[in-house]
């Protein structure tokens, strides 16, 4: 199942796997004693820069099939180290743009100097859930973590307390609590499965062992769980049919933390599903698992598809977006194959940056128009040429244009699914994109050319520019999406190692 | 003990289990709710002991106390401060009727028992025939939650799929691994308290927990 | 038939009807107790009922036979039930009648004769009546189905005498699940069906919540006697019924005239603490608004189901 892998377990590799752990937790015990200000923002940003570090140097030693672990309970391989590597680049993002929203925000009496505590405490605690799942090898540490994310994320989306934001918070924690129950309900089938099969009692929640003995637990028994884990941990991706939560939860957020929950909290659930996917597949027939997932994911981007095309509010807009391109990731995963995972996770990498800069723009361009109405925003480009452009830029890539590289990263689904003989499904995903494709194209061109329709207010003739600490890391963001478009190295032999984890031959 | 006083008190935890979480559809009055939280706690601690006795796992044990600590103090603790502030001592009016949802519960413990046959089919003992009644507890509080409108309401909704879940683990492996075990409990009461200081704001900003006047955000 | 068992079957029927009036005595005597007040003493209704008998019948113009014949039936189905049920002794030569639903149907023979009754006589109460009495009955009626199946699925049999047998013989059954949970159902019925709170006030005669008396509305005399005589009858079998179907303890096995003796004193004594417990619960309660009358139903029915299923999983 495995491919052939050497265990590391020295000290500095032990460093290796804690770092991204504790880096951000520092962070949030700064935070929480230091309260709000600049020292404690950039200490965060220091630790999203950590975890990347980390992503990194655990690529380079994981690349050629190496898995790093401290004891059954934390794992690095090299799937592991490419979701701590979008993990750290999209915190890095971000984090840069928490400082301007904070501030801009406590200047204008949306929130007091609690709310801004709050908010630096909770941000890095947000990060290292999200480190703790992506390392965790034990299952039921990865159920944890992933829980433990909609916990502290609660009070990030109604920071605001405002009405709909008090309505997104409600609607967030009790269909996110519910989904992730029904994942831990799945999680208890599939330990109640291990123990049947003779795992021992110990590490009968250990994934390496489980995806080793898959072949000897019960078929019926599993294919029980995993719908079970596909409609919990898809919940927390955004997909039908209980996605009801992420427009609301993402337009009403505050936008750095919009961007960290679409950019890499989606992932992280889908990454749960792409490890529960190994076991599975040896387990039950692959056909029942790729026409789950199939099914899922296309329904997911119908109800994306259609939502887009009658949407008015830019920030649901971007929320759909990621609903959508979470159901690209799932479609990758069903169809399963190397190449498929390959492409999947490169477009998780490619979204994660791309829609983590633009829920910053997005946020910036709220702050500086007060509303989130595609038809009140217009003439963007004119009006604050820097901003507009990389709204403009990001767009482009979400929409999968060259040389950005979700272009690359759908060419390799499509490339990979007419192999698999999944012509039909590939032909639906095409009409359902190209949907999309016409909707946002619309939508965003009245916003960045549209005249305004009416007299404009008096204030936003134009708007502010761009502070720097903002804008570089955006434009940055969309520099390393354009480049992985462009070149294989340095992801390509990553994404290789990390699909020969996940990926069926 | 003997193996028929096992089997005998062991399934008439597990039919009180059941019955509890009906009687939450049949009640309207969230106080009694509440009570009924408490009895349902009881019964899981008493499960967890049972299979304590029968296994010799003191590890169990300890699982037991934390059970009666958490579900049948703390969370029903937590429950009734909301329902003191909220003042709001009725479910009034449900989506569907409190009749309707009675005949519905009997068909979804029909439904628990044909999706449960799997896994009883796997390795049938005393222990796994009661699985259908952790998931009938499973697909009550799936109902609850999406049938009824006060927060009160949906916070047990989620409480009483909690539980089924947690008794299906009991019934099938006798619990997962205490570190797993401690880190879900921990995440229910945390989620518990994150929702009683939402209903508190929802109060506050609606002047009501029905969660029908949440209906600004839509598409 | 044995002159033995033909003695016990006699003892039965005339011991239940001796005591059904003092069954419905009992239960006013401790609501009168219980309410502050001194109460006319349980002998109360048997002296009413000769007061009545000595009475002659009126028919309301316009009723036709239906009328005067609803009395008879009523309580000749009644009577049959008495005969055939395990009350006393489980070894009564006419056990093979007694099946469940054999009983069930008697019970519902006499119900629906009562409502014609209250229909034939034009009325508006009886009518009302009869309406109500029917829906309750249509709704309860499943339930005693659900119920008997599960009781006899354990045992492959649906005879009376051979559930309550084997319950005597396997006493641990009586806390399984399944057992619970019927007797839970089936005491709601028996409410429901015996017309008592909260589904319907025995003592009431206000338009808007009344159902038996709203039938009986127009008997009088002779005929009044015969129903208000059926009806404790029927209300003594339900609670015989349902304390020998859960507590089986001292029913008699074997037709000797001991076991026959301890078993109508173990009767009589079951029942009068049913009655008394029964009371003490009215006493406590309101009656049902009569649109939320289906929701007690509906739960007794879901109680029938779930000790159906849970008879068949947790077994």
């Amino acid at each position: 199942m495995i491919p052939a892998l050497t265990t590391g377990s020295g000290a500095a590799d032990a460093v290796l796997v804690v770092a991204p752990l504790l880096a951000p937790l520092a962070a949030a015990a700064t935070a929480a004693v230091l309260r709000w200000r600049l020292a404690t923002g950039l200490v965060t940003i220091g630790a999203a820069g950590i975890i990347l570090a980390t992503g990194i140097t655990a690529a380079t030693r994981t690349v050629d099939g190496t898995a790093l672990t401290i004891g059954n309970w934390l794992r690095v391989d090299a799937l592991t180290a490419l979701m701590l590597i979008v993990i750290g680049a999209v915190g890095i993002i971000a984090t840069c743009a928490g400082l301007g929203h904070l501030e801009g925000e406590l200047e204008r009496g949306h929130i007091d100097d609690t709310g801004a505590h709050l908010y630096s405490v909770l941000v890095p605690l947000f990060l290292a859930a999200m480190v703790l799942a992506v390392l965790a090898n034990n299952l039921g540490l990865l159920w944890a973590a992933i829980e433990a994310t909609t916990i502290v994320t609660a009070f990030l989306v109604g920071h605001r307390r405002t009405r709909a934001a008090l309505e997104a918070t409600w609607k967030y924690v009790i269909i996110c609590s519910v989904g992730i129950a029904l994942a831990y309900l799945g999680t208890v089938l599939v330990h109640y499965a291990a123990q049947q099969a003779g795992v021992a009692e110990h590490g009968s929640l250990d994934w390496t062992q489980l995806s080793a003995h898959a072949e000897d637990l019960d078929p019926g028994v599993m294919r029980l769980a995993f719908a079970l884990l596909v409609l919990g941990f898809g919940t927390k991706a955004g997909l039908v049919p209980l996605h009801s939560w992420l427009p609301d939860a993402h337009s009403q957020a505050p936008a750095p933390v919009s961007a960290l929950m679409s950019g890499v909290l989606l992932p992280v659930a889908v990454y749960a599903l792409l490890r529960y996917r190994v076991i599975a597949i040896a387990s039950i027939s692959p056909e029942f698992v790729r026409a789950l997932l199939l099914t899922i994911a296309l329904a997911s981007l119908l109800l994306a598809a259609s939502l887009l095309i009658t949407q008015r509010d830019y920030k649901r807009l971007l929320a759909y977006s990621s609903i959508e391109h979470m159901a690209l990731v799932i479609i990758g995963v069903a169809i399963g194959t190397r190449l498929a995972i390959a492409a999947a996770l490169l477009h998780i990498v490619g979204h994660g940056i791309s829609k983590a800069t633009l829920f910053c723009g997005a946020g910036e361009i709220l702050s500086r128009t007060g509303t989130t109405s595609i038809a009140e925003v217009r003439g963007l480009l004119t009006r604050a040429p820097v901003l507009g452009g990389a709204f403009a830029l990001g767009l482009a890539a979400l929409l999968g244009l060259p040389p950005f590289s979700l272009f690359f990263s759908e060419v390799g689904l499509v490339r990979a699914g007419l192999t698999a003989g999944l012509g039909w499904a590939m032909a639906v995903m095409l009409v359902l994109l190209l949907m999309v494709f016409v909707a946002i194209a619309v939508k965003a061109s009245g916003m960045l050319f549209g005249e305004p329709a009416t007299q404009p207010r008096p204030t936003v003739r134009t708007l502010a520019a761009l502070p720097f600490a903002t804008a570089a890391p955006i434009i940055a963001g969309l520099g390393v999406v354009a480049m992985l478009g462009i070149v294989d190295w340095p992801l390509g032999p990553l994404l290789h190692s990390a699909s020969l984890i996940a990926g069926t031959p | 003990m003997s193996n028929g006083l096992y089997v005998q008190l062991l399934y008439l935890a597990v039919g009180g289990l059941l019955l509890s979480s009906v009687l939450v559809l049949w009640r309207r009055e969230l106080s009694a709710i509440v009570r009924l939280l408490i009895v349902q706690g009881t019964l899981m601690a008493v499960v967890a002991l049972l299979l304590a006795i029968e296994r010799d796992s003191i590890e169990l044990v300890v699982v037991a106390a934390e059970v009666v600590a958490l579900k049948a103090l703390l969370i029903p603790g937590i429950l009734r401060r909301v329902l003191r502030d909220s003042a709001e001592a009725r479910e009034t009016e449900p989506l569907i009727n409190v009749t309707a949802s009675i005949l519905t519960a009997a068909v979804l413990t029909l439904v628990a028992y044909g999706i449960s046959r799997p896994l009883v089919r796997l390795a049938p003992s005393i222990e796994t025939q009661a699985v259908p009644v952790g998931f009938a507890m499973v697909l009550i509080g799936f109902f609850v939650l999406v049938t009824r409108r006060r927060a009160l309401s949906q916070i047990v909704g989620f409480l009483l799929l909690d539980n089924g879940i947690a008794t299906t683990a009991f019934l099938l492996t006798g619990g997962v691994p205490g570190v797993v075990e401690l880190a879900v409990s921990l995440d229910v009461l945390l989620i518990v308290l994150v929702l009683q200081v939402l209903a508190a704001r929802v109060r506050l900003t609606f002047g009501g927990t029905d969660i029908d006047e949440l209906r600004d955000l839509h598409d | 038939m044995t002159p033995g068992a033909m003695a016990g079957v006699l003892l039965q029927v005339v011991l239940l009807i001796a005591v059904a009036p003092y069954v419905v005595g009992v239960m006013r005597q401790v609501r009168a107790r219980l309410e502050g007040r001194a109460g006319a003493g349980i002998g109360q209704p048997w002296r009413d009922l000769r007061k009545q008998l000595a009475k002659e019948a009126i028919s309301p113009e316009g009723s036709s036979w239906v009328f005067t014949a609803a009395p008879v039936v009523l309580l000749a189905s009644t009577l049959v039930i008495a005969a055939v049920g395990p009350f006393i002794s489980t070894a009564s030569p006419l056990d093979r009648v007694a099946d469940l639903f054999a009983v069930v149907a008697l019970l519902l023979l006499g119900t629906v004769a009562l409502a014609l009754a209250g229909l034939d006589t034009g009325t508006a109460f009886g009518g009302m009546g009869a309406s109500r009495e029917i829906t309750v009955a249509a709704l309860a009626e499943p339930t005693i189905l659900l119920v008997g199946f599960a009781l006899s699925a354990r045992v492959d049999s649906s005879n009376l005498a051979a559930i309550v047998d084997r319950i005597q013989d396997n006493p641990a059954q009586v806390l399984s699940p399944a057992s619970v949970l019927a007797a839970v159902a089936l005491a709601v019925v028996v409410v429901a069906e015996a017309g008592r709170l909260p589904v319907d006030n025995p003592s009431t005669h206000l338009e808007l919540t009344m159902i038996h008396e709203a039938m009986v509305l127009e008997y009088s005399g002779r005929d009044l006697a015969t129903i208000e005589l059926a009806a404790a009858l029927r209300l003594t079998v339900l609670l015989g019924l349902w304390a020998n179907l859960f507590l089986p303890w001292g029913v008699a096995t074997s037709a000797s005239p001991s076991a026959l003796g301890i078993g109508a004193a173990v009767f009589v004594g079951k029942v009068a603490i049913l009655a008394v417990a029964l009371a003490t619960a009215e006493v406590f309660m309101a009656k049902l608004r009569l649109f939320r009358v289906p929701e007690l139903l509906a739960g007794s029915f879901l109680f029938g189901v779930l000790a159906v299923s849970s008879s068949f999983f947790l077994a």
